[in-house]
């Protein structure tokens, strides 16, 4: 490796490091995130330039910072209006030495905490909020963020910038949210980091399954969030929440790529050291006594699977309780369907099959092919293998995915099989 | 990528600053070994996305007179 080559991935590494702690500490002076991250851009070109030149500083970080200020100031003073922010920071950066900034960690966590706010904030659309959040906090490139979303390079880069213009116009303020704003905004900066957690998850478009990228920054942000916001049980319970997720990760493909279901995984191929870490945020939500949000009660159903060596140590009856309290704080027809099949393994097939003839009905199930699944599962297990075969056909022709048909049409075949089985035994 | 960071130190690891490690979220476990030779050690795993970007993060922390190791954990 050539000796810039090396220079520039140390600048890459740095970037990802401290670029959130630099557009932090710019947009506190600035009060405008957008050109804030412009600056902390143009001195990331002149690391480029300089570092491989010069060497890299002993305070990467401080240097990026001093210099994005510079630029700042540079940029303020052709804004006449403004000639009260270029003497603030003109007096920071005069006072500023390299090593200035060696103590000023906990300092910058209000300003970090009031970027995610500031990134994640409502006004913003869903894209928007999670290409800005890639951006600003995960040090992102806007290529690596196309390449994962598996959009152009053009096309983030343009959400990026409307939604810097949507921050400026809205008037956003650059602060963490106090008082009754704080859960709804608290609440659009989980949703991002559980989007950015889920697409690499279950990815929704392109070849692959998973993108574990995604799902790695989003866990690392979670964990920032945590240390910066210790006191929201809710933040806690996405982090267990998504830990114990990604505890899976190995076991959710078979050799070929296709998706094992969780009660068929090889719970040895399960991340414990990833189990255990969820376990403890969930521990920490449980112990901070608030009344339990959504991620919380998701992180504990998770935590049930994740507590069972084997499948059948399951505890269902606990998963059955805990649907119930998720239904409540957080209703919707895919809750109550996960519900009956928690019924269903707790306390029998009838159980579940009465509660999805409840929901049946309900217009967000129309089309949603695990309805006539689960049905067709709750039949079979009672011995009504041509209502369940109706079922899994059902099922095979509304869903998209083509292994998942597969997997459904075998399972309306072994109807046959099982009903002339039955009629065979039936007989004798 | 997960690292494993040994730390050969006179002082505990607990003294020497891996505060920083949690606060940036890459901080996966840490312990310290039994006494050496060479005095206390201990331990840092911690989930970065490459060699640069740790040896970068332990390059921060203040670290008293002592011996670090990094290396990459096997996936299997």
């Amino acid at each position: 490796m050539g000796a810039t080559t090396s220079v520039h991935r140390t600048v890459d590494a740095v970037w990802r490091m401290e670029s959130a702690k630099v557009i932090a500490a710019l947009a506190r002076y600035t009060r405008d995130v957008g050109l804030a991250e412009e600056m902390a851009q143009d001195a990331l070109v002149a690391a480029l330039e300089q570092w491989p030149v010069e060497g890299v500083p002993r305070n990467p970080g401080a240097w990026l910072t001093t210099t994005a200020k510079r630029r700042a100031i540079d940029q303020i003073r052709r804004r006449e209006n403004l000639n009260r922010k270029v003497e603030e920071i003109g007096r920071d950066v005069r006072e500023a030495t390299p090593d200035a900034s060696e103590g000023i960690e906990d300092e910058i966590g209000d300003d970090l905490l009031s970027l995610i706010f500031t990134a994640c904030h409502p006004v913003l659309g869903t894209e928007a909020r999670v290409a800005l959040t890639l951006k600003m906090l995960g040090g992102l490139k806007t290529e690596e963020i196309a390449r994962a979303f598996l959009v152009s390079d053009s096309t983030v880069a343009q959400r990026i910038v409307r939604a810097k213009k949507t921050l400026a116009d809205a008037g956003v303020p650059f602060e963490v949210p106090e008082g009754p704003d704080l859960a709804p905004r608290l609440a659009s900066v989980l949703e991002v980091l559980y989007l950015i957690f889920n697409e690499g998850y279950s990815a929704t478009q392109g070849d692959d399954w998973m993108r574990p990228e995604l799902c790695a920054e989003a866990l690392r942000l979670g964990r920032v969030l945590a240390e910066l916001a210790p006191k929201e049980a809710e933040v806690h319970g996405l982090v267990a929440l998504m830990e114990i997720q990604a505890s899976r990760a190995k076991a959710r493909t078979g050799p070929g790529g296709e998706p094992v279901l969780l009660l068929d995984q090889d719970r040895g191929k399960w991340d414990w050291l990833l189990i255990g870490r969820g376990l403890q945020a969930l521990e920490r939500a449980e112990a901070l006594n608030q009344p339990p949000g959504p991620y919380y009660v998701q992180a504990a159903l998770a935590a049930c699977h994740a507590r069972a060596r084997k499948a059948e140590d399951t505890d269902w009856q606990q998963i059955a309780a805990l649907y119930q309290v998720l239904a409540r704080i957080s209703p919707s027809p895919v809750v109550e369907l996960n519900r009956a099949v928690a019924l269903s393994m707790a306390f029998g097939p009838a159980a579940g099959l009465a509660l999805v003839d409840e929901i049946a009905g309900e217009k967000a199930l129309r089309g949603y092919h695990l309805l006539p699944s689960v049905r067709g599962d709750f039949l079979m297990k009672l011995g009504r293998t041509d209502e369940a075969k109706a079922e899994f056909e059902k099922a095979a022709s509304l869903t998209r995915n083509e292994a998942e048909r597969t997997l459904l049409l075998e399972r309306a075949a072994a109807c046959d099989q099982t009903g002339t089985l039955a009629g065979r035994a039936g007989a004798s | 990528m997960r690292f494993m960071v040994f730390v050969r130190s006179p002082r505990s690891l607990a003294v020497c600053g891996g505060d920083a490690l949690l606060r940036a979220g890459v901080l996966l476990d840490a312990g310290d070994l039994v006494a050496g030779v060479c005095g206390v050690s201990g331990y840092w795993l911690i989930d970065v996305r490459d060699r640069e970007e740790a040896v970068e993060r332990v390059r921060r922390i203040p670290l008293p007179a002592c011996v670090v190791e990094i290396r990459q954990v096997a996936v299997v």
